[in-house]
């Protein structure tokens, strides 16, 4: 044959185009980013871009390229709250903000163990299927409890002391038994996950010439709780605004049913827990009081969401479930977990029980499915957090707006 | 018997309050001695149709209506053989100079004096009628797209066609492609591109005569008059083949494109899998999909590289505006095939101009196409036969390789045209070089001959033109017209370069392309029979008169001629071939013996009116300037002027000329010598942003100026009294500045020592 075979630099990465992650990746919420002619309006609106990369415009024409390596592995995309300020100011409607957050999703599928669960919680034919599970699970354990409490010796409940409690139907132990079994079950695959994921970023800084750290895990950490907590990041965002309210309100919502229900959990075994403070709680107890209020904010979280995704501009809401599964799960939890209060105190059998397995069902989705749905978030945002703060991965300045519109950008 | 001359003056428009209309008749009539003198209200509506009922009651044979412009007046139809000639009262006194002072009655009088002047010189024009009957058959050469296109619209509307065609079949390029972009909305699907209809439609027209392979082997004659030989297409020219020989009256040359040679560009013509864009079109058409030519296996990806071997400053430097459309094309045939393959598009930029830009995004939807701007350093084959690509800068933010199956260079277009006057050059090198007077000018005839050799055989038309045998080209070998507004049009009257030769484009643009040819083509043959020019004055009837018993034989109307109008006789007199010329003059510029004239525009008429101006001696202080002033935009814009209510320096006398290349040295002597303190030159722009009607009538202008100025300086005058401008009609706000700053050079230098001599 002959020709020509001038040795070419073999250094420069060898790109194979993942046709199937393309396709992936734009359907649903990404299903606009190929429209992305690389202008570079988003890098230079983005208030996280820095000075020497361009962030997101690399990320959308790596994912038009297919590079699926690099953008599971990229920290960037954890670091982005999707304020939106890039989706509408694309002057190709690509919406880079969707784009990212579809690759955040692919992410949590990518390090998920086992990861067909991970594909079943962000494909919505399988809701039914994901229902089920917790519905057969917890009537077993209802069935059971009554030879499985003989068998450990544990007395049934008499109902002397409190006349109207759940206990009687789904035993404390039981249910306390059986959420441990499969926190357990979450936190090993959970760990396995972020693992991979922490690893896969490790790389993609070291390839991009970082890999000194600059600061501890410990005190990275530290400062991204920090972070966390004020929600100052949020407070940078100029077009979804109403994420710097609605996301502390789950964020802290949250964290008192967390404390209430951890408290309660662990009441058998915590020297602090004395009679007054056991569970069920009167209606005027602060405990009450803090999970009650915890509950309203992550009601007023979720409200606050829904209108902004149904009547927000900058959102694609075209077949999210990844989003919107999330979401409805937080706010049914919430809900049912209402009703059931409420049905308690007007004292309203059977109902009331119905009302709280289905509680129970939807905590469970919530919760046993996290390291699989977009809950997954609070761990892997985290990591990347802690990541980006430990390597010292510099945040842009914020962009130079001129009567409302942001100045550089453009074509490169 | 001597014309009975005529003259109107306007009192309305502002002209009886700013001059003194008695002292205008007084001039008329008792200085000028013209028998009939009368005033109108204005030369509008009735009082125009009174001057008319005037002319006729009076039998005047010429007419001065001093009034508006001539430009800004109605259309009217004059009695038949009445020369008519307006003075703009209006706009060059009467609005640009103050009422009722003495300059502007000046100037109002010299205009008078210089009209009257100038119409007693004039004679009737007659339009050019050859002895031949003009013949309205229209040649197309070239039987692609643009070809057909051009041939079907004009057999359509009623002329017979000859359509020549060098290969064996028609359809050019597009017979080949396999599909076309899309041409309609909403621009997403890929579509047959026609050409089999169009083929059918023209062999099926009995109004016009296909003729494949064949070429032109002569073209002599003129529009309307050119005859045509017809020979074999072959290489063989010493013994060619007679096909046919026929009159026609215009050409259209659709000559098309080749695709340019990026030899040793990335591997090309070393590595068998680095093809070029149209061997994959070829490719895909024949055999229906893509394989590699090295083995024949199916190929499954691409890296398409735009720009291959253009917009490269030292090879190809022009953008041929088609090839990032072929490659979104090609990428689409390669995806179409297979659902996993892979069409990688490297560019520098991707250029998909106007609606073309759906397709692009079309493209870009594709999960297959993977577009990144980027400098393709290296094409590698490893040890399977697959291809790395290394690609530089890329937007991907690094250096990246990719692997595939095959290379294709987006090659650009290069214009199927041959450079007429670089020809002739070539000829006339090789006969200089054989019998040149000296050593060193057969040497240099020599090196020229070396330098001019790719040129040798590349005739296309083959023009029995003195100036070369095919049109003249521009950068890149394009043989466009180089009038800026005006497409289609070229340096060789009733020839019409159309489709890709002109300009690169694709086959929509090369149909529209075809049809503006077409109508070219009609409209010459058409006015060549009326006997009137073609574009830019088109219409005029005039037409160049040679005096040729006292021509000197110095070749200088030949040679300068910009539109090849003149051929020689073997001792250089000029023959004139009258249905070539546009009418710019630029023949009676450049004779020094002064033989050429029209009927209404000659040295004589031109120096009559200079001789009109009344010239005040040294003792009044009043300057007079003479500005020879462009018809196209100057004289436009000194109307301009005036509309706007500029104040003009009202020592400047405004002679107007058909293009500054028409300008003969003589007015500026007589000027000169009869008491003219200056004389500014102002014309079309010429040089990179040339925009002279006539090609290179400014830029004559300004080279004859150095002539000029040698002899002002033996004349013992300061070569600042002549001044050339370059100007365009939007500068209209700066003439103001250009008469006064002229005015003062001249101030500052001093009166002309010649005045009153």
């Amino acid at each position: 044959m002959g020709g020509n075979l001038r040795a070419g630099p073999d250094t420069a990465p060898l790109v194979e185009p993942d046709l199937d992650f393309i396709r992936t990746l734009s359907r649903g919420i990404g299903e606009n980013y190929m429209k992305c002619m690389q202008c570079g309006t988003c890098a230079a609106t983005c208030s996280l871009s820095p000075e020497d990369e361009s962030f997101p415009r690399k990320e959308v024409i790596w994912a038009a390229w297919g590079w699926k390596d690099r953008l599971l592995g990229d920290p960037d995309v954890w670091l982005c709250y999707q304020c939106n300020d890039c989706s509408t100011r694309c002057p190709r409607s690509a919406h880079p903000g969707d784009l990212l957050a579809a690759v955040r999703r692919e992410s949590i599928i990518h390090f998920a163990y086992p990861r067909f669960l991970a594909r079943w919680v962000n494909d919505i034919r399988y809701i039914p299927l994901l229902l089920a599970i917790p519905v057969i699970l917890l009537g077993l354990a209802w069935r059971l409890s009554g030879p499985l409490g003989t068998a450990l010796g544990i007395p049934a409940f008499t109902g002397e002391r409190i006349v109207y409690s759940y206990s009687n139907a789904l035993p404390h132990w039981l249910l306390i038994g059986f959420f441990s079994v499969f926190a357990v079950l979450v936190l090993s695959s959970m760990t396995l996950s972020i693992r991979r994921f922490w690893r896969s970023m490790r790389a993609d800084i070291v390839r991009h010439g970082g890999g000194v750290q600059v600061k501890g895990i410990r005190a990275s950490f530290v400062a991204t709780l920090k972070t966390v907590f004020t929600h100052d990041n949020f407070a940078i965002c100029t077009t979804a605004r109403i994420k710097y309210l609605s996301h502390p309100c789950f964020f802290f919502g949250f964290l008192a049913m967390s404390i209430v229900a951890l408290w309660v959990v662990t009441a058998g075994i915590n020297p602090l827990v004395r009679d007054s403070f056991i569970y069920p709680f009167a209606f005027w107890s602060p405990w009450k009081i803090l999970a009650n209020l915890g509950g309203l904010a992550l009601v007023a979280g979720c409200i606050l969401t829904i209108r902004e995704r149904l009547f927000g501009t900058a959102y694609n809401t075209a077949g999210n479930s990844y989003d919107w599964s999330f979401l409805v799960t937080l706010i049914l939890v919430a809900l049912t977990g209402f009703l059931t209060e409420t049905l308690h105190y007007f004292r309203m059998e059977p109902h009331r029980h119905v009302v709280y397995f289905v509680h129970l069902v939807f905590v469970f989705a919530l919760l046993v499915y996290m390291p699989y749905s977009k809950f997954a978030h609070v761990v892997y945002r985290t990591t990347a957090l802690v990541l980006a703060e430990s390597f010292g991965r510099k945040r842009g300045a914020p962009p130079v707006v001129v009567d409302g519109e942001t100045e550089g950008g453009g074509c490169p | 018997m001597a014309d009975k001359i005529g003259v109107f003056i306007c009192t309305g428009y502002g002209i009886a309050e700013a001059l003194d209309v008695e002292a205008l008749v007084k001039v008329v009539t008792e200085e000028r001695g013209v028998p009939f003198c009368r005033t109108v209200e204005s030369c509008e509506g009735s009082d125009l149709a009174e001057i008319i009922r005037d002319i006729e009651a009076e039998e005047l044979d010429k007419v001065v209506i001093a009034g508006i412009s001539g430009r800004c007046d109605e259309v009217t139809v004059f009695p038949a053989n009445v020369i008519v000639e307006k003075v703009a009262l209006r706009e060059h006194v009467v609005w640009c100079q103050p009422p009722g002072e003495e300059d502007t009655q000046m100037l109002a009088e010299d205009y008078l004096r210089m009209y009257i002047a100038k119409i007693e010189k004039m004679k009737p024009v007659e339009p050019f009628q050859p002895e031949d009957e003009i013949d309205r058959t229209i040649l197309v050469v070239g039987g692609g797209v643009t070809g057909l296109t051009s041939a079907l619209a004009a057999a359509r509307t009623g002329y017979e066609v000859r359509l020549v065609e060098q290969a064996d079949r028609l359809g050019g390029r597009l017979a080949d492609q396999y599909k076309s972009v899309p041409t309609r909305p909403p621009y997403r699907e890929l579509e047959d591109t026609g050409i089999e209809t169009l083929i059918a439609e023209v062999e099926g027209h009995p109004r016009i005569k296909v003729y494949k392979s064949a070429e032109t082997g002569g073209i002599t004659g003129a529009p309307g008059l050119f005859d045509v030989t017809l020979r074999a297409s072959g290489r063989d020219r010493s013994a060619p083949e007679i096909v046919d020989e026929f009159r026609v009256g215009a050409v259209v040359q659709a000559t098309g494109w080749r695709p340019s040679d990026p030899r040793e560009h990335l591997s090309y013509g070393q590595v068998p899998d680095v093809i070029l864009n149209v061997d994959l079109e070829r490719m895909v058409k024949e055999q229906g999909r893509i394989t590699r030519p090295s083995d024949g296996r199916s190929v499954k990806s691409i890296a398409f590289i735009q720009c291959g071997g253009s917009r490269d400053p030292d090879h190809h430097s022009y953008c041929s505006s088609i090839c990032c459309l072929t490659s979104l094309k090609q990428a689409m045939y390669l995806r179409e095939s297979d659902d996993q393959a892979k069409a990688f598009i490297f560019y520098e930029f991707i250029r998909t101009p106007a609606q073309y830009e759906d397709f692009y995004r079309r493209a870009q939807e594709d999960p297959g196409v993977f577009l990144t701007r980027g400098d393709v350093t290296d094409v590698a084959r490893d040890d399977t036969g697959d291809l790395m690509v290394s690609v530089n800068d890329t937007m991907l933010g690094e250096q990246i390789r990719v692997k595939v199956d095959l290379v294709v260079l987006a090659a650009g277009m290069q214009p199927n045209s041959a450079d007429g006057e670089a020809i002739r050059a070539f000829e006339e090198a090789k006969v200089t070089a054989e019998d040149g007077e000296s050593e060193i000018q057969r040497q240099d005839a020599a090196d020229k001959v070396e330098k001019l050799r790719h040129h040798e055989g590349t005739e296309i038309l083959n023009l029995a033109y003195r100036q070369g045998p095919d049109l003249p080209v521009l950068e890149f070998g394009f043989p466009d017209s180089h009038f800026i507004c005006f497409p289609y049009e070229s340096r060789r009257t009733g020839i019409y370069p159309a489709g890709a030769v002109r300009q690169p484009m694709d086959g929509v643009a090369s149909r529209d392309d075809a049809l503006g040819a077409a109508l070219k083509a009609i409209q010459c043959v058409e006015m060549t029979a009326r006997g009137e020019a073609v574009h830019p004055r088109a219409g005029d009837t005039s037409h160049p008169d040679f005096f040729l018993q006292r021509c000197t034989q110095c070749k200088r109307c030949t040679e300068e001629c910009p539109f090849g109008v003149l051929n020689e006789d073997e001792k250089g007199t000029p023959l004139l071939e009258v249905t070539r010329c546009r009418r710019c003059g630029v023949c009676m510029g450049a004779c020094p013996e002064r033989i050429v004239s029209f009927q209404d525009y000659s040295v004589e008429i031109v120096a009559a009116m200079i001789k009109a101006v009344d010239v005040p001696d040294e003792f009044e202080e009043k300057p007079r300037i003479l500005a020879l002033m462009c018809e196209n935009d100057a004289m436009p814009a000194l109307d301009l002027a005036g509309r706007r209510r500029l104040h003009l320096n009202p020592h400047v006398r405004v002679v107007p000329v058909r293009c500054l290349g028409s300008v003969n040295v003589e007015w500026i002597n007589q000027a000169v010598s009869m008491g003219f303190d200056g004389v500014l030159l102002i014309g079309c722009k010429y040089g990179d942003d040339n925009q002279c009607h006539f090609i290179k009538g400014s830029e004559l202008a300004h080279s004859r100026g150095d002539n000029i100025r040698e002899k002002l300086e033996k004349m013992a005058l300061e070569s600042q009294r002549v001044e050339l401008h370059q100007f365009q009609i939007s500068d209209y706000e700066t003439l103001p500045g250009i008469f006064d700053d002229f005015v003062e050079v001249i101030e500052e230098i001093g009166m002309n020592p010649f005045k009153g001599m």
